[in-house]
């Protein structure tokens, strides 16, 4: 498994952002679904190992991120692109995805190779050496998937990479997440559904910090059959059912 | 988005640490290519030539004078500093301000190697544009013939104030990451120089010496001229400057690799020993520039002086004669030799053949004031047989001359001939004997200047005696005066010894 995590949550405050996340996957794609606040940028900047959980087990390909030493091996191997993509304006794009290469120890003489090759994979290389601030947003979400993959990773962490792409470029990036999702694990952050249904093999429902369904999309939109959930596919009607359900229950207990 | 457009590039982590460097020159490489520092260049420019070569080229044209402005105040830092340092701390700011914490906080380079990079471009971007326009100043100095050697040490502690202003305000934008923070970091910058500056009026020794923008050491009193002349530009105050200022440099960027986003707890752990370490070489530097003493060449802080610094440059004079004896100065001043023969000629030619009058005349380099002589006598007759001694480092030769304006050679031929008849009177450093006083006066008043003139001649001169002389002395020096040639002639080389020795009254003046 790529990422082993037990009963994990976290805290800010008095905000319980995660709130006992227990989940395993390895290669492939996996989807985490869920709606604004759910816990899922938390989760996966966990994951990314930009903050530590507050209690409970995170493994990520192998390794405990607790460890410097085991965090930096994880981060060679980790591509992250961040909900909010934070950017240098006066960089190109090429000298963009080249810093970050670097920053993730890619050997020096293949780093501008790597990052034109990454750029190629998000079409934007048209646009490879215009400033990042002359891009359009949904250019700079591709410019920003180009970094996360530059490396090649073994653990991809796409926060709503989807966000500003067009429905063209949403179709070619659902493919580029099929071809990545068959050497490594790519966990998509997203609340868009029909992303989930076309690309993951995999997908987790959050709702208030906990993962209240875990399986496939197949079996994501079985619980919404029947269940007079509201959405236009089967997908949602069953992302529906299952918030529902899970809302319930709460409120049961 | 191609699923297969193109292979992916599979690479193995790095581990020499030759990669490692190499990694760290790429990253230098992009920072310097899209750093802020270029777009403030145009305006530190404007600024140096306004603030800093500008006021300059008013000095005589001597590396002493010219830089005194410059380099011994520090202009040319001041105009650098606050806009390095404001710029520093936007580069620094620069991820916190564009939200790349999560970025950069999950890729496995350390932070502060990247953090490093950023300010290594802006730096070295600073520091050449420095090094350039000083450096075209020079060349233009060069050009318009100025003459000793430039103050190169001067240069390196200036390089180093901008390296130190440029790594504080790094480590300000690091820390307080907003769009504020250029603002304060320049003005930071700008205070703490007003400061360095203010301290400098009114502290000329001790710890004092070690603020950059201090201009007493080198650059004090009427010496400094001579410097890079006659002896070498002293080394020991800007070594002690440059450790202080890199020391600052060294703690700041060493605050920014504390933290624990900044690295391994090994890597932090160096960084505190490097931060401490800097913390002690400015604290070092302190307490060098606290023993700093002032002596002939300049100001000597034992612990760090080379004796071989003090030999003197070595010239070949350029030479003119008056009054048929051979006048000699260093090449440096050899524009005013014209002025100086024509100036001493008539004093020279009212002594001449006398058994105490000078054989020759030769430029001397001018030394720092020693406290304990007094102020060191410009002209003075020595030897034997007697050769005049010119030390004109202390004198506002002829034309232009800062801030004092404009020295007429009317002015200058009056401080020439005034302290010539002194030299030869034997006054010394007070206003000597009364008829000292009147022997001075009547050789003035044969050379035509009258006892006004000869008042208003010791104006400007450092450490003369100012005012006019009791009315019997003007007396005696006008019946002096009043002899004929041979007269005056023989009574002088019948009286000189007892004349130089303060032995005489005025009334044995004939």
């Amino acid at each position: 498994m790529n990422v082993e995590i037990s009963d994990v949550t976290r805290r800010f405050g008095r905000a319980q952002a995660v709130a006992g996340v227990t989940m395993e996957t390895g290669p492939g794609v996996f989807g985490l679904l869920g709606p604004n606040g759910a816990g899922k940028t938390t989760l996966l900047r966990m994951m990314a190992t930009v903050i530590p959980p507050t209690t409970g087990r995170v493994r990520l390909l192998g390794r405990d991120p607790g460890g410097y030493g085991p965090r930096q091996e994880i981060r060679r191997r980790l591509g992250y692109l961040p909900q909010n993509l934070g950017y240098y304006p006066g960089f190109t794009v090429i000298e963009f995805v080249e810093y970050f290469a670097l920053l993730k120890e890619m050997p020096p003489g293949r780093a501008r190779q790597a990052a034109a090759t990454a750029i190629e994979r998000v079409d934007l290389g048209g646009r490879a050496k215009a400033k990042l601030r002359t891009l359009s947003g949904g250019m700079l979400r591709r410019a920003g998937i180009a970094q996360a993959i530059v490396n090649e990773p073994e653990l991809l962490l796409l926060d709503e990479p989807t966000a500003g792409l067009d429905p063209e470029q949403r179709v070619a990036f659902r493919a580029l997440l099929r071809d990545l999702g068959a050497r490594a694990t790519v966990i998509v952050s997203t609340h868009l559904v029909e992303d989930v249904g076309a690309a993951c093999g995999e997908v987790a429902l959050m709702d208030a910090g906990k993962i209240v369904f875990q399986g496939t999309p197949d079996e994501l939109a079985a619980r919404g059959e029947g269940a007079g959930a509201v959405g236009d596919a089967p997908l949602e009607r069953g992302y529906s059912a299952v918030l529902a359900a899970a809302r319930s229950a709460t409120a049961a207990a | 988005m191609t699923a297969a457009a193109a292979a992916p590039v599979r690479y193995r982590a790095p581990r020499a640490n030759g990669a490692a460097l190499l990694t760290l020159a790429r990253l230098v490489r992009v920072e310097m290519r899209r750093n802020a520092m270029p777009w403030i260049l145009p305006l530190i420019a404007a600024l140096f030539w306004f603030d800093s070569y500008r006021p300059s080229i008013g000095a005589a044209p001597l590396y002493g004078l010219r830089t005194y402005w410059n380099m011994g105040e520090g202009h040319t830092i001041n105009d650098f500093g606050p806009f390095v340092a404001g710029v520093a701390a936007w580069m620094g700011s620069r991820d916190g301000r564009r939200g790349l914490g999560d970025l950069v906080a999950a890729v496995s380079r350390p932070r502060w190697a990247a953090q490093l990079a950023t300010w290594a471009a802006t730096a070295i971007w600073a520091v050449a544009a420095y090094l350039v326009f000083v450096g075209v100043m020079f060349a233009w100095y060069a050009h318009q013939g100025v003459g000793g050697t430039p103050p190169w040490w001067w240069v390196a502690v200036g390089a180093t104030a901008v390296i130190a202003l440029s790594a504080v305000g790094f480590a300000i934008g690091a820390y307080w990451p907003s769009r504020f923070a250029a603002a304060a970091a320049a003005f930071t910058a700008f205070l703490a120089l007003v400061l360095s500056y203010q301290i400098g009026f009114k502290h000329t020794s001790g710890w004092a010496l070690i603020l950059p923008t201090n201009f007493h050491g080198n650059f004090e009193g009427n010496a400094q001229v001579d410097s890079g002349i006659f002896y070498p530009w002293l080394p020991d105050l800007p070594i002690a400057r440059i450790m202080f200022l890199a020391g600052i440099a060294v703690v700041a960027l060493g605050l920014t690799g504390l933290p624990a986003r900044a690295g391994s707890r090994r890597l932090r752990r160096a960084v505190a020993a490097v931060t401490l370490a800097g913390v002690a070489l400015a604290g070092t530097a302190v307490g060098l520039a606290n023993s700093a003493q002032l002596a002939a060449e300049g100001v000597v802080i034992p612990a760090l002086h080379d004796a071989a610094n003090d030999a003197p440059i070595a010239y070949s004079p350029v030479c003119a004669r008056a009054a048929g004896l051979p006048v000699c100065l260093n090449p440096a001043y050899g524009r005013w030799l014209p002025d100086v023969t024509a100036e001493l000629a008539p004093v020279l030619a009212e002594v001449a053949g006398l058994p105490g009058a000078p054989v020759r005349a030769v430029q001397v380099p001018a030394s720092y004031p020693s406290n304990a002589d007094g102020p060191p006598l410009i002209l003075s007759l020595g030897g034997q047989p007697p050769v005049l001694s010119l030390s004109l480092g202390q004198l506002n030769m002829p034309g232009p001359c800062g801030f004092c304006g404009q020295v007429p050679t009317q002015e200058f031929t009056g401080q020439l001939q005034y302290l010539f008849a002194r030299a030869f009177a034997g006054a010394g450093i007070g206003p000597g004997s009364l008829v000292q006083q009147a022997v001075q006066a009547a050789l003035l008043l044969k050379v035509g200047m009258p006892f006004a003139a000869q008042v208003a001649a010791t104006q400007n001169i450092p450490g003369s005696p100012q005012g006019q002389a009791p009315e019997p002395v003007y007396a005696a020096a006008q019946r002096l005066a009043a002899l004929p040639a041979a007269a005056r002639h023989d009574w002088l080389a019948a009286h000189l010894p007892a004349l130089r020795a303060g032995g005489l009254t005025l009334g044995q003046v004939p």
